[in-house]
């Protein structure tokens, strides 16, 4: 009977000895759509294709370069991270139908980084993620509506608002070009709208104001904004559009030789992008830019240095730019997240994770985002910069100087917020 | 097309049984039989004058499914309209959807049997229907003793009947099926009339549009206003490519096109404030043709066309359902004078503002479009006439027997909306149920849940898109409509499977909820089962 019940501990002890071992070694039976005990699928719909992708169309490949490079190193607690990326061609009715199938097809855990305002919108009213309790993750716009929780309790904005860019801007303005002249091309919907709320908020007094529909910029509309701005005589044109309009517009004007002191605003100021379509590094020369991330060639920036190396070695000859950066860094935050949110991470457990340690997520960006249980506003600043001969976008005087505000009615203020350092490798911890 | 349909099903039924016998029967009395087998047809008339038919197997197992038929025309539409001309006023029987023979024979095959009526009157026609749906189901009852189950269901108007019935008489029937439901008379003519509304005051003033008058007369108006908008639809087709508003255009409309308003992008923002599906039969907002209008077709164009195939007929329902209500009323019952079109588009003057050109048009058309605009007077309806149409059939969404709601996510006639309404209602229900039985427990210490009693199935869309393109670049409109879209477009496996559920649920007291029934959907072709799953309600609930 003793011998019997010596075997038995044994076996037992031995059961529990296996039992923790394996708790240890191999995550608990997941019980969370789209997480199984070796992978978390995230879903992402953006222009892959088609005029309005220009630039943006990289950022699924940003993306999946940092999970590739986090799986390749262990994944998020033994998981790895698949991403699931659809071409919605920036129509938002394709972005809903894409995202019904990310979500009750292939089952993903949440979105991530889905572009434009329009299409986070028809997918928020059409799909509903909310009610579904899916995560929307850094939505690549910066329409300051989507900070709104009760609105849109499941989606965090990522990027600064559109107000914030406009009032800081703003500032600029006043600071450098009091008396000048200023012309403002926007794009003519809830983009534009938060722009000119953010101008007025800042007092810029426009000479004059292009509105343009999204979907019709071009070249030969380009050449009609140029009329106008030439006929009110603009010293400063501020460009507060999409890569594709900014393009038009610099494209057209050096054909035309038209050269105010351009302004650009960061949705479409990557230089990169731009030079694409064959507009000449030098029409960006001296223009201002705004960015909420470091320059992207700046290799003294940690997470600007790992993540260009980690995008070479993924997509080798693919240029770095800003549209990569962001897409990694959301990445990274992405993986961050997930790890903070357990050994076995929910939904639930994922966003509470935001709404409690969102601001506090290690990231390039130089400032914080402003995520709560109250607002999932994103970033909250820029700093300033001009375009060199090269068309590369650097900050003036050689070092970061970040403005931060709020999308109300709140100071334009130099921010004193210092960026934690990058967790070692790159990795979550 | 039903009735086509219809005729079909009598031809195949006659071939089976032998020739209908037209047997002369007063109003209330037995119903005639032929006497046949193995279907039985029986023949009759309601105490108000509806015609009815019923079918009988011979393995008549007891149940016995009552079909509601879908809105009629309450007048003859003359020949040489398109679409619907030459329709003539009909109260003939419709014991099936259509005329179905596929459901027929899947329900004699069950032992089921069918009776249906044509009503009365035809038109909004609620109140007598179930007025005559439940002597219907007397008769019934007295001819063949062995029932011992009644179903019902109808689709579009007849949809609405079922459900209204099933509210008010929950013990007359043991199950219920609304398919492609219409909503409350209200919400319907709303939607309907404000699309109508918008044609006339942009497009085309001559449009009557309400206050028809009594009689012959107001059918005449009816009848003008139908050939008017098949030719303001017709130039705003033609507009697409010349960007040219229509010459009939009012003053305001006039004054829009001068400020580069492109007519397409007012077209749209009629159909986004009145709740039109955006994508129709052959326009799915998604599709684009290879070349350079890949993206600028489902961006720009594929919206206002989707409008214009589905608002052509939502306008010809406003029309004759107007004319129709207004003479049950006694005047004109739309009545636009508090309604903030802009509040109705807030979400979609987002999602669609490549289509309707940007914030700068929109702000002009609804601005076009505000009470402050003597140029777009506002439709003011007659109080008493208006408090005559609160007082017909409505229902409430209120669940008493196990129910099965199947619909289209773009049926441009009865909006999905419909049903998610009752779905909503449902939904307070249940938890309320749920709390009930929670409190009981707390007496009796015996959790008795509360049964699921409503199955919502979506006839869902495409979701890679259906658009098709000519070699050219053109949208292709001959090929047959897509699955969700159109008015109670339904397969015959669909309305099969709703007929088997509603049996079972007839038997078993609630509504399949298990994996079995998400199979049988998803084979039934396009059919979607998902709580989660929300449809706009009609914009008369947002006003």
């Amino acid at each position: 009977m003793k011998a019997m019940n010596r075997r038995k501990l044994i076996s037992v002890s031995a059961v529990l000895a296996v039992a923790s071992l394996t708790a240890t070694a191999v995550p608990a039976q997941a019980a969370e759509v789209g997480v199984s005990t070796s992978e978390i699928k995230l879903g992402m719909t953006l222009p892959m294709t088609g005029t309005a992708s220009l630039g943006y169309n990289k950022i699924p490949g940003a993306a999946k370069a940092y999970f590739d490079y986090l799986n390749a190193n262990g994944g998020v607690n033994g998981r790895k991270i698949t991403l699931i990326v659809k071409d919605d061609r920036y129509v938002p009715t394709e972005a809903v139908a894409k995202t019904n199938e990310l979500i009750l097809k292939d089952k993903v855990m949440a979105l991530l980084a889905p572009l434009g305002t329009a299409n986070v919108k028809a997918v928020a009213s059409s799909v509903n993620p909310a009610k579904r309790g899916v995560p929307v993750l850094f939505v690549n716009t910066g329409f300051s509506g989507f900070a709104d929780v009760k609105k849109y309790p499941t989606t965090y904005a990522i990027l600064p608002s559109y107000i914030m860019e406009a009032k800081i801007m703003g500032k600029y303005i006043a600071e450098n070009f009091a008396g000048k002249k200023i012309g403002l091309l926007y794009q003519d919907d809830d983009f534009g709208s938060d722009a000119l709320a953010g101008f007025k908020t800042a007092g810029v007094n426009f000479a004059v104001k292009v509105a343009y529909a999204s979907g019709s910029q071009g070249a030969a509309a380009a050449a009609g904004w140029i009329t106008k701005f030439k006929a009110a005589e603009a010293d400063v044109v501020i460009l507060f559009g999409v890569s594709s309009a900014t393009s038009a517009m610099l494209g057209t004007a050096a054909v035309l030789k038209y050269a105010p002191q351009w302004m650009l605003g960061s949705v479409g100021g990557d230089a990169t992008t731009i030079k694409l379509t064959g507009v000449p590094a030098g029409v960006l020369y001296n223009a201002i830019g705004f960015s909420p991330v470091p320059a992207t060639t700046d290799m003294n920036d940690e997470y600007v240095k790992l993540f260009s190396d980690i995008y070479a070695k993924a997509v080798p000859g693919s240029a770095f730019d800003l549209n990569v950066l962001l897409g990694m860094n959301s990445a990274f935050m992405t993986a961050q997240a997930l790890k903070a949110a357990g050994t076995n991470p929910t939904r639930k457990s994922l966003m509470a994770v935001l709404n409690t340690q969102g601001a506090t997520l290690a990231n390039s960006a130089l400032s914080p985002v402003g995520y709560s249980g109250t607002s999932h506003v994103g970033l909250t600043g820029y700093w300033v910069g001009k375009y060199s001969p090269t068309g590369d976008l650097a900050p003036l005087g050689g070092t970061y100087v970040t403005y931060t505000t709020d999308s109300g009615a709140g100071a334009v203020v130099k921010s004193t917020y210092k960026r934690p350092a990058m967790p070692a490798k790159g990795l979550p911890n | 097309m039903r009735k086509i349909r219809f005729i079909a099903l009598l031809s195949a039924t006659a071939l089976a049984t032998g020739i209908i016998v037209s047997i002369p029967v007063a109003a209330n009395a037995a119903p005639a039989c032929d006497g046949k087998s193995p279907i039985q047809s029986c023949i009759g008339v309601t105490s108000d004058g509806a015609p009815y038919s019923m079918m009988v197997p011979a393995n008549f197992g007891g149940t016995v499914a009552l079909y509601s038929h879908g809105y009629r025309y309450n007048i003859d539409i003359p020949v040489g309209i398109p679409l619907i001309g030459g329709y003539k006023v009909t109260n003939t029987p419709e014991p099936v959807p259509g005329g179905n023979m596929a459901v027929a024979q899947y329900l004699f095959s069950q032992g089921v049997a069918v009776v249906g009526s044509g009503f009365a009157r035809q038109g909004w026609n609620a109140d007598s229907a179930i007025k005559t749906n439940v002597e219907l189901i007397g008769l019934f009852k007295a001819a063949f003793p062995k029932t011992t189950k009644v179903v019902a269901w109808g689709s579009s108007l007849g949809g609405f009947i079922t459900q209204a019935l099933a509210e008010k008489y929950p013990t007359l029937i043991s199950a219920a099926a609304p398919m492609c439901m219409a909503d409350n008379v209200a919400a319907e003519l709303t939607m309907a009339g404000d699309f109508l509304w918008g044609l006339k005051v942009l497009f085309d003033p001559s449009i009557k549009g309400t206050n028809y008058s009594a009689g012959a007369a107001g059918n005449a108006e009816a009848v003008t206003d139908i050939v008017k908008i098949f030719t303001v639809m017709g130039k705003l087709q033609a507009s697409l490519a010349t960007n040219a508003w229509p010459d009939t255009s009012s003053a305001t409309g006039k004054a829009l096109a001068a400020g580069g308003v492109p007519p397409r992008s007012a077209l749209l923002l009629l159909g986004l404030m009145s709740g039109i599906p955006t994508q129709s039969a052959h326009f799915d907002s998604i599709s684009g043709p290879v070349g350079p209008l890949k993206l600028t077709f489902p961006l720009a164009l594929s919206p206002a066309l989707a409008i214009l195939e589905n608002g052509t007929t939502a306008a010809i329902l406003a029309v004759l359902a107007t004319q129709d209500v207004e003479q049950q009323a006694g005047g004109q019952t739309f009545d636009n004078t508090k309604t903030d079109y802009a509040s109705r588009i807030e979400n979609e003057r987002v999602i669609f503002n490549a289509a309707l050109s940007g914030n700068t048009v929109i702000d002009a058309l609804l601005g076009a479009l505000s009470p402050a605009n003597p140029g777009a007077p506002r439709a003011v309806g007659n109080s008493v006439a208006v408090s005559a149409l609160s007082a017909l059939a409505s229902n409430t969404g209120k669940i008493n027997v196990p129910t099965i709601l199947m619909t289209g996510l773009a049926d441009p006639i009865t909006p999905a909306g419909s049903s998610q309404r009752v779905v909503d209602a449902y939904a307070a229900q249940f938890a309320s149920e749920k709390l009930a039985a929670f409190a009981a427990y707390k007496s009796s210490k015996s959790y008795v849940a509360p049964v699921k009693k409503l199955l919502m199935l979506w006839n869902t869309t495409p979701g890679k898109g259906y658009t098709t393109f000519t070699d050219a670049g053109s949208p292709i409109t001959s090929t047959p409509a897509a699955t969700g879209t159109n008015h109670c477009n339904f397969s015959s496996a669909q309305l099969v499977l709703v007929a088997k559920t509603l049996i079972a649920a007839s038997m078993n007291g609630k509504v399949p909820t298990n994996g079995a029934i998400v199979t049988a959907a998803r084979k039934a072709g396009n059919l979607v089962i998902d709580p989660l799953l929300r449809a706009p309600l009609l914009k008369y609930y947002n006003q």
